[in-house]
C-alpha cells in the first residue's frame, strides 16, 4: 500500500476538509425556496406495503441489484457507442 | 496478482473494484435493510476516500489541464469526473440528515425534512448513470488492466 501510505495524512485532512465545505454549501440549499415549496408539497416515494409485498422475498434482495446494474450499464454501453461512432466519424473525412 | 500492491495502476484497479462492489452494495437498501444501508454508508466513505487518494495526481493537475488545450473527451470527463464527486457527496450528506437508524442509535435527533428526503433519493437514483459514463469514459483503462490483472505471473 505504498501508493496509499505516501503524505495519506495530509492528503486526506485536505480531502475531508474540501468535502467538508462543500457539503456545508449543500446544506444550506435547505434555506432555499425550492427546498421550502418541496416541503410544502411534501414527498413519498413508496415504502413499507403496497405493491412490493406481492413480490417474492428472494426477488427483494436481487431486484435492487438488477435496478443497479441496467441503471449504471445502460449509460455506459450507450457512452461507448457514442465514443465508437466518434471515432469512426472523425476517421472517415480522412479516407 | 500478488503484486498488485507494487503497481499503482494494479492498485487503483483493485481499490476501483472494491469501490463499485461497495457502491452496489450500499445503493441496495431494498436488499440491505435501512440500518444495513446506513452503516454500511459510513464504511463506503473508506473506499471513496482512497479512490480520491490514489488520484491525488490527477486531483491536482486537473484545474490546470482544464485551462489547457486538451481534448473534447478528455475536458468532458474532467467536468464529469467533478460532477460525480458533487453528487456523492450531496448523496451522503443527504443520507445523514434522513438517517433513522445510524443517528437516533448514536443519540442524536434529526427533524427529517421532505426536502432532504427527495434529494437523496434522486440524487442516489441519478449517481448510477453518472457513475455509467464515468466507466464508459475509462473503458479501456479498465479493459487494459484487466487483461494485465488476468495474466498470471506478469511483471509490474
Amino acid at each position: 500500500m505504498k501508493y496509499l501510505q505516501y503524505h495519506w495524512k495530509s492528503r486526506t485532512c485536505a480531502v475531508l476538509l474540501i468535502s467538508v465545505v462543500i457539503s456545508v454549501l449543500l446544506i444550506s440549499l435547505e434555506l432555499t425556496d425550492w427546498a421550502a415549496q418541496i416541503n410544502q408539497q411534501g414527498y413519498s416515494h413508496g415504502g413499507e406495503g403496497g405493491e412490493g409485498n406481492k413480490v417474492p422475498s428472494f426477488l427483494r434482495y436481487i431486484l435492487p441489484f438488477v435496478k443497479e446494474l441496467v441503471l449504471i450499464g445502460v449509460p455506459m454501453l450507450l457512452t461507448l457507442l457514442f465514443l465508437k461512432i466518434s471515432r469512426m466519424l472523425k476517421r472517415s473525412p480522412n479516407r | 496478482m500478488s503484486d498488485w500492491k507494487q503497481d499503482l495502476h494494479k492498485t487503483r484497479y483493485v481499490m476501483d473494484v472494491l469501490l463499485l462492489i461497495s457502491f452496489m452494495l450500499v445503493s441496495a437498501p431494498q436488499a440491505t435493510g435501512l440500518t444495513g444501508h446506513e452503516w454500511l454508508s459510513v464504511l463506503f466513505i473508506v473506499p471513496f476516500a482512497v479512490h480520491l487518494l490514489l488520484h491525488w495526481d490527477w486531483i491536482k493537475q486537473s484545474a490546470k489541464r482544464f485551462i489547457q488545450h486538451i481534448s473534447a473527451k478528455e475536458r468532458f470527463s474532467l467536468v464529469w469526473n467533478y460532477l460525480l464527486y458533487v453528487m456523492m457527496l450531496l448523496a451522503t450528506v443527504s443520507g445523514f440528515l434522513v438517517s433513522v437508524a445510524l443517528l437516533p442509535t448514536l443519540n442524536i435527533e434529526l427533524h427529517i425534512q421532505d426536502f432532504w428526503s427527495k434529494i437523496h433519493h434522486d440524487s442516489a437514483t441519478l449517481i448510477m448513470p453518472i457513475i455509467g459514463v464515468h466507466l464508459a469514459l475509462h473503458w479501456r483503462w479498465i479493459v487494459n488492466l484487466t487483461k494485465r490483472m488476468r495474466m498470471k505471473g506478469a511483471k509490474v
